[in-house]
């Protein structure tokens, strides 16, 4: 069961530059929460062979607040909640969308971290490994920007486990 | 060195019907819970129904209510590992439950909707068994709140007739439920309620929120946590079920439990009556599981109407079934293609 996380094997991040792009991902709407983490996953992976014992972990300390405001304000006015909505309501969804299309059938891992986003999913990954659960993780951190301003952020790595002599 | 044993030292779990008597006494007969909502409006939806607690319970005072119950010492140096639905304000979820309980930490919270909990469990359990600790707490709740309802209404995926009925011919979908829980897993316990043998999760790799159809992911996780504990699915004596009352979803589990070769061992979903928990829910069905195995009486499958040929499994629909139970498995399906399995052996 003893292992640990070795050194990154490729990472990527959004925003690269003032002027990045998001692809849109079909049947995710009005947020740009799910759509990051599909960007940043595939610029992770681009020229990748994950095996198919790959974890995925998604942290995000505040998650897809703009969906969870559109849900609430659609409640709090008595007006409908748009369908999509639902597919989009936890953050495991858009993890199916990446682990679908890269072939990714190690275990599905979200979390809201209390501490450092990335160390805290980098931790998530190794207990993974020391349980023999997977064999690589995409880890995953998104942050949307907030009321005060700031702009979103997200940032992928692809780490391996490598077992103790 | 050798992993060490993981036991479940203490469980409680709290649903609509309070603590553990009446889960007891009238959820394992099949006597459903659910009831017109009136913790706020529903007017405009689909269904009125849903199985809560009285009044509208606040979800820090229940989580601290049940990590009182399973571990009243000192908690100083035990961490907490907590699942909740995925929220901006989790962190300070986190913040008040740790204050309030004095925990050492609540590292994170796990978000990953119905297999938060349990993957908070599988987390736990690792850290016991490679020696990182020696004991953790796991908690986990949902409370039946407007926003839920409203987007699982709109997904066109509650239950019109107010029913849940798993595996069953005529299943309209799932009601969701107030469920909060807690575990405390230990190396050492001197009379624990079970031990945890084995742990697994897995991904399908197949659709945003469609579990696959052949149920080869939930069947790898299953293999896994059987693997893990070193003995086979001829072992099983329960399985307590994912069983969202969903058609598509009830029958990828069955195919899973049938690649299993766990079609012909008891099966339920307790989920017919205290409802769906969302992020909880796989913690108060560890918690239901383990409470099986003490009182060596398995749960109905509530609401049955009528097989369904998409789901042959060993259903408990006459009444609640005496048995022993030597090992018993819960398995629960969550968006995004996540299967956990967590398999129990009597203490």
């Amino acid at each position: 069961m003893n292992a640990t996380v070795v050194p990154v094997v490729a990472s990527a991040s959004w925003p690269e530059s003032d002027v990045d792009t998001i692809t849109p991902v079909t049947g995710f709407v009005l947020s740009t929460f799910n759509p990051l983490v599909a960007e940043v996953a595939a610029r992770c992976l681009a020229g990748q062979q994950p095996g198919a014992r790959t974890a995925i972990v998604l942290a995000s300390a505040t998650g897809d607040r703009t969906s969870a405001d559109a849900v609430a304000e659609a409640v709090a006015s008595g007006t409908r909640v748009a369908p999509l909505l639902f597919f989009q309501s936890n953050p495991n969804a858009v993890l199916g969308h990446v682990a679908a299309r890269w072939g990714l059938t190690g275990p599905v891992v979200c979390t809201s971290p209390t501490g450092d986003p990335m160390a805290d999913a980098l931790a998530c990954a190794e207990l993974l490994f020391a349980a023999g659960e997977a064999d690589a993780a995409l880890v995953i951190t998104v942050e949307l920007a907030d009321d005060r301003g700031g702009t979103d952020r997200a940032d992928a790595v692809l780490v391996t486990a490598r077992e103790r002599a | 060195m050798a992993d060490r044993r993981v036991l479940i030292a203490a469980a409680a779990a709290r649903t609509a019907f309070g603590d553990h008597a009446r889960l007891l006494a009238e959820g394992f007969a099949g006597v459903p819970a659910f009831a017109p909502v009136t913790r706020f409006s529903t007017a405009g939806r689909r269904t009125q129904h849903a199985a809560t607690l009285p009044g509208s319970p606040s979800l820090v005072d229940e989580l601290v209510r049940v990590v009182d119950q399973v571990y009243p010492g000192d908690r100083a140096s035990v961490p907490l590992l907590l699942a909740a639905h995925a929220d901006a304000s989790n962190r300070a979820l986190a913040e008040e439950v740790a204050a309030r309980t004095g925990v050492r930490d609540v590292p994170r919270v796990y978000t990953g909707a119905c297999v938060a909990a349990t993957s908070a469990v599988a987390d736990a359990a690792t850290m016991i068994a490679t020696g990182q600790a020696d004991r953790v707490l796991v908690a986990a709740g949902y409370l039946v709140e407007p926003s839920t309802f409203a987007l699982f209404d709109a997904g066109r995926a509650l239950a019109r007739d107010g029913r849940v009925r798993p595996f069953s011919a005529g299943r309209q979908g799932m009601l969701l439920g107030d469920g909060v829980a807690a575990v405390l897993l230990t190396a050492e316990s001197a009379r624990p309620v079970a031990r945890l043998v084995g742990w697994a999760r897995s991904g399908d790799a197949y659709h945003v929120c469609k579990p696959r159809p052949d149920g080869t992911g939930l069947a790898r996780a299953i293999r896994g946590a059987v693997d893990r504990a070193g003995v086979s699915t001829t072992d099983i004596d329960y399985v307590n079920a994912n069983g969202t009352g969903t058609g598509f979803n009830d029958a990828a589990e069955v195919a899973a439990l049938r690649l299993a070769g766990l079609d012909r061992v008891p099966v339920s979903s307790t989920k017919s009556v205290h409802g769906h928990a969302l992020e909880a829910s796989g913690l108060v069905e560890l918690v239901v599981t383990a409470l099986a195995m003490r009182a060596g009486r398995l749960p109905v499958n509530s609401g049955f109407l009528g097989a369904d040929p998409d789901c042959a499994v060993e259903l408990v629909v006459d009444g609640p079934r005496r048995a022993r139970v030597g090992y018993a498995l819960t398995v629960n399906s969550a968006f995004g293609g996540a299967n956990t399995a967590l398999l129990l052996e009597a203490a």
